[in-house]
Formats: C-alpha cells, structure tokens, sequence
C-alpha cells in the first residue's frame, strides 16, 4: 500500500503539489517511486521556465524506463532541487521531502481545482 | 501463456517483478537492481537462469568441432570454453559455453531465444552422435550463484572441489546431495559457479543458497548491468547473426586450429568495417538502444544496449561505430531522445576489479 499525504493535491500521471502561499512544491508520489524503481538520474526543471499545466517540466530516468514529470499546474519554475543532480535515490527514498522535483510559483489558483484530492487518487493509484 | 521456470512461485513469494524475457516470465528485480548489483560485487547472488538452454551432445571431439567454433578436440576434460554457433557466412547463430564433461560427453550452454534453433541446427549438422535439448520445459534448470563469497556460500553445501576449481573449469558434483553439473563460469566478471540441475533438486537448492546471510536474490536487470560494466555482449541485441565474431570485438575467441562452419568465411572477410565497443558517459543520464551515434555531426552507428552503472556512477553502453573510430577514448555523441549525450569509447572491461579469475578461493 503506498503512502498518500492528506495535506498534498495529486495528478493522474502520479505527480503530488504542496501549496504554501502562491508557489508549489512538486514531485512523484510513492506509487510511482515504487513503479519506476531505482531513479539513476533526474533531468532537472530549467528555472525561470515557463510551464503550462500538464506540460513536461523535467524527466526521470529509472533502471527501467524514462518518464516525463509533468507540471500539475502552470507557472514559473523558480527552483530545481539540485541534490538530485548526484542523489537521485533521494526520489525512492523519499519522494515527499527530501526527494522533491522542483518549485513553481503558481500563475493560476483555479487551476488547482482541476487536481486530484488523496482521496480521489487514492483510487486512481488502486486502480493502476 | 509464457513458459515459467520451477521457481517462478518462489521468486514472486520473495518479491519478484516478473517481466516477459524472450517467452520467459522471470524477475527483473526483487528489491532493487541497484543494491542487487551491489551485493553481486561485494557478497553474493543467485540467479535463476533455467530458461537458458542446454544441448548435451555425446559425439566424437572432431565432429562437434565442425559445428561449434570451439575445438572440442583440444578442451580438457572437465574445462569449459565460450565460443560461437556460426552459420556459412560466419554470423552468430548464438555466443556459447561449452562444457567438456567426458571424453565423448558435452554440455553446450547456449541462450533461451535462440535455443531451439541451435538443437536444430547442431542435430542437421552433426555428422554423427546423439544431441538432447535439455530445458525448463523438460525439466533442467539453471542457478548462477555469483560474487566474490560465492565459494564461502556453496563449499558447505556441495562435494565439488571449489579450491581447485579454476576459471572455466567445471565438475560433476553433489549439491545439497543432488547431483549436478557446477561449473566456475558467469556473466558477472564476479567468482561465481553456475549450477546445473534437475527442477526437483532446484528448490531445495535455491532455498539453501539464500538461507545463506551472504546470498540474496537477483534478478535481469542486475543481470544487465552487471554484465554491460565488463563489457560483455548479449545475444539479440548485441550480437546476432548479421553479426561475425570479428565485428563484435570477439575475434580472441577464434582460433583456426579447426575447420567449422563459418570459418571459411571468417578467414576470408578481412578487417571488418565495423566494430561493437563499449561506451562510458561522464554522465548519469542514459544512452537507449536505438539511440544514433554520431561523429562530426555524422550518423556513424546506434547504441544497441545501456545501463546505468551502479559501481561507476556513469551511463554506460555498447554498439557499433566504424573500425577507425572503435579505439577507447574516441569521443562521440548519443542522439538521446532528450538531448546530446557525450560519451567516450571505453575499455573493456569497465569495471576492473571482477574477481571472477581469482586464485585464491576462500571457502570459509
């Protein structure tokens, strides 16, 4: 059973958003750390990049695949986590914290409403 | 419906990830291929490798040195050696392992896909003695026990002399009291034994291996990154028969001291074109096979397999460039989906401290 923070909104494509104030805080949930297996590299998202919601805003490469990490909503990218850059288990290990992909400040807040609750995806996680 | 080996509820019990391999349902990994390869190079593994094939060939020495590049005539009794199924045109039908067990009894270790070609093309073309195609279906299996304890873990379980049994060497010997055929061979460049056996001995076996603290299990995706760090090729993706010997970078293991079939063409085709060489990036991002090469902004050849390289840190890979580029230290481009990946042509192996030709066996 993965672990689904209450506190996070969620995409389809397994992306999680922490909102404080008008900048989120975005990364992979643990269904899909778990899904991709060990992340050997982190393609980090460009700052100052402008991102529409559901675009590509970096990649992750697993031992098994590549995967697009997508924006949940659109914005500006304002920080990469750069410690992935050498640690990319940082996503396996921790994929809620210290594992986080990068920041964006948010253009739109209606767009938020267009995300996933823990519930909902909850259930799109079971159903993978 | 794909074929299953006798450990297939067993792997998936202790967490396997089975994937499709070639019709083979088999673990890509249990708990992760970055620690199972770790644990490779520094304790041990054990994989199932029972969808490989086997042809046990009882014939005379000088007529199965006709089909196999091999000289069954000059192998030892009780020594093994990697060779080539090739066909006319000398392109590789299959890359081998064959096993001298008696004067007149052989074992040829030979891969899954093209398995049952190959007993279909010994059977045709070996002009006298008796071949069978031993395998999981019929109920042979397979374990690689690899790692540089892989002595200390078998010796309390087997009558096999593992002091004295050098690389490439293989014997008839007891393991947990079934008999079976242990050979000192891998695809690991670790110390390592591949052990050969019947499916009902194949669960007690296993069982033993890993109730050893040192032992854990492994599987294909291990198996690939372990085996692309020492550079050696796999069959279908790395090597096939539009592929010869000389321009896989495999010519050290022709000797022309037999005739076989291919060789005629081998000694006629001169310097090849062509050649496979290992690459090494200075990054961690990933080459993919199919992934254009290029030199000089020209396409000059494609990746053909690629891994992240848990003891480098690196991405690594193989595949093909022409010969005059194919010397270690040639910089070259990756066409990456993403973007240009530098990478350089390496040396193999990449990983140079296999212990796989150790002398000094530690068996407690």
């Amino acid at each position: 059973m993965s672990t689904i923070p209450p506190e996070l909104l969620y995409t389809e494509d397994h992306e999680w958003i922490r909102v404080e104030g008008d900048v989120g805080t975005v990364g992979i949930t643990d269904y899909a750390q778990h899904a991709l297996g060990d992340i050997t590299y982190v393609d980090l998202a460009q700052v100052g990049a402008e991102v529409a919601q559901g675009e590509e805003a970096c990649a992750i490469e697993s031992c098994k695949a590549a995967s697009s990490v997508f924006a949940p909503v659109g914005g500006r990218i304002v920080e990469a986590n750069a410690e992935l850059a050498d640690d990319p288990g940082r996503v396996n290990a921790d994929c809620y914290g210290a594992g986080w992909l990068y920041k964006l400040a948010i253009a739109s807040e209606a767009e938020l409403s267009k995300l996933k609750t823990p519930a909902d995806y909850e259930q799109i996680a079971a159903k993978d | 419906m794909n074929q299953r080996t006798a450990l297939y509820a067993e792997q998936l019990r202790l967490g396997g990830r089975m994937v499709d391999f070639h019709g083979w349902d088999l673990p890509v990994q249990f708990e992760s291929i970055l620690t199972e390869h770790l644990h490779c190079r520094e304790a041990a593994v054990v994989f199932d490798t029972s969808h490989m094939g086997q042809l046990r060939i009882r014939a005379r020495p000088s007529a199965l040195a006709r089909v196999t590049t091999q000289n069954a005539g000059a192998l030892a009794v009780g020594r093994c050696q990697y060779g080539f199924l090739l066909n006319e045109a000398a392109g590789i039908l299959d890359d081998t392992i064959l096993m001298r067990l008696g004067d007149e009894d052989f074992l040829l270790v030979v891969n899954a896909a093209p398995a049952a070609g190959d007993f279909a093309w010994v059977r045709t073309h070996l002009s006298e003695g008796d071949v069978v195609l031993q395998s999981a279906d019929g109920g042979w299996c397979k374990l690689d026990l690899q790692g540089p304890k892989s002595a200390q873990v078998l010796a309390p379980l087997t009558d096999a002399p593992l002091r004295s049994l050098g690389y490439y060497h293989v014997v008839q010997a007891r393991v947990c009291g079934h008999p079976c055929i242990v050979s000192r061979t891998g695809y690991t460049g670790e110390l390592g034994y591949e052990i050969i056996c019947g499916a009902e001995s194949v669960p007690t076996i296993y069982g033993e291996l890993l109730a050893s603290d040192l032992v854990t299990p492994a599987g294909l995706g291990a198996r690939d990154s372990l085996r692309l760090e020492m550079g050696y090729p796999l069959y279908g993706d790395d090597i096939d028969a539009g592929t010869t010997p000389f321009e896989a970078s495999l010519g050290g293991f022709i000797r022309f001291d037999h005739d076989f079939i291919g060789s005629a063409a081998l000694r006629a085709a001169g310097e090849p074109q062509r050649r496979r060489v290992a690459f090494a990036a200075a990054s961690r991002q990933k080459a993919w096979a199919g992934n254009e090469i290029e030199h000089n902004g020209h396409a000059v050849g494609r990746i053909t397999t690629a891994a992240f390289s848990p003891s480098l840190q690196v991405s690594i890979a193989q595949g093909y460039v022409p010969a005059d580029l194919a010397t270690p230290g040639a910089e070259l481009i990756v066409k990456t989906p993403r973007r240009d990946l530098p990478v350089a042509v390496a040396h193999r192996p990449l990983y140079k401290h296999g212990t796989c030709r150790t002398k000094e066996i530690r068996t407690t």
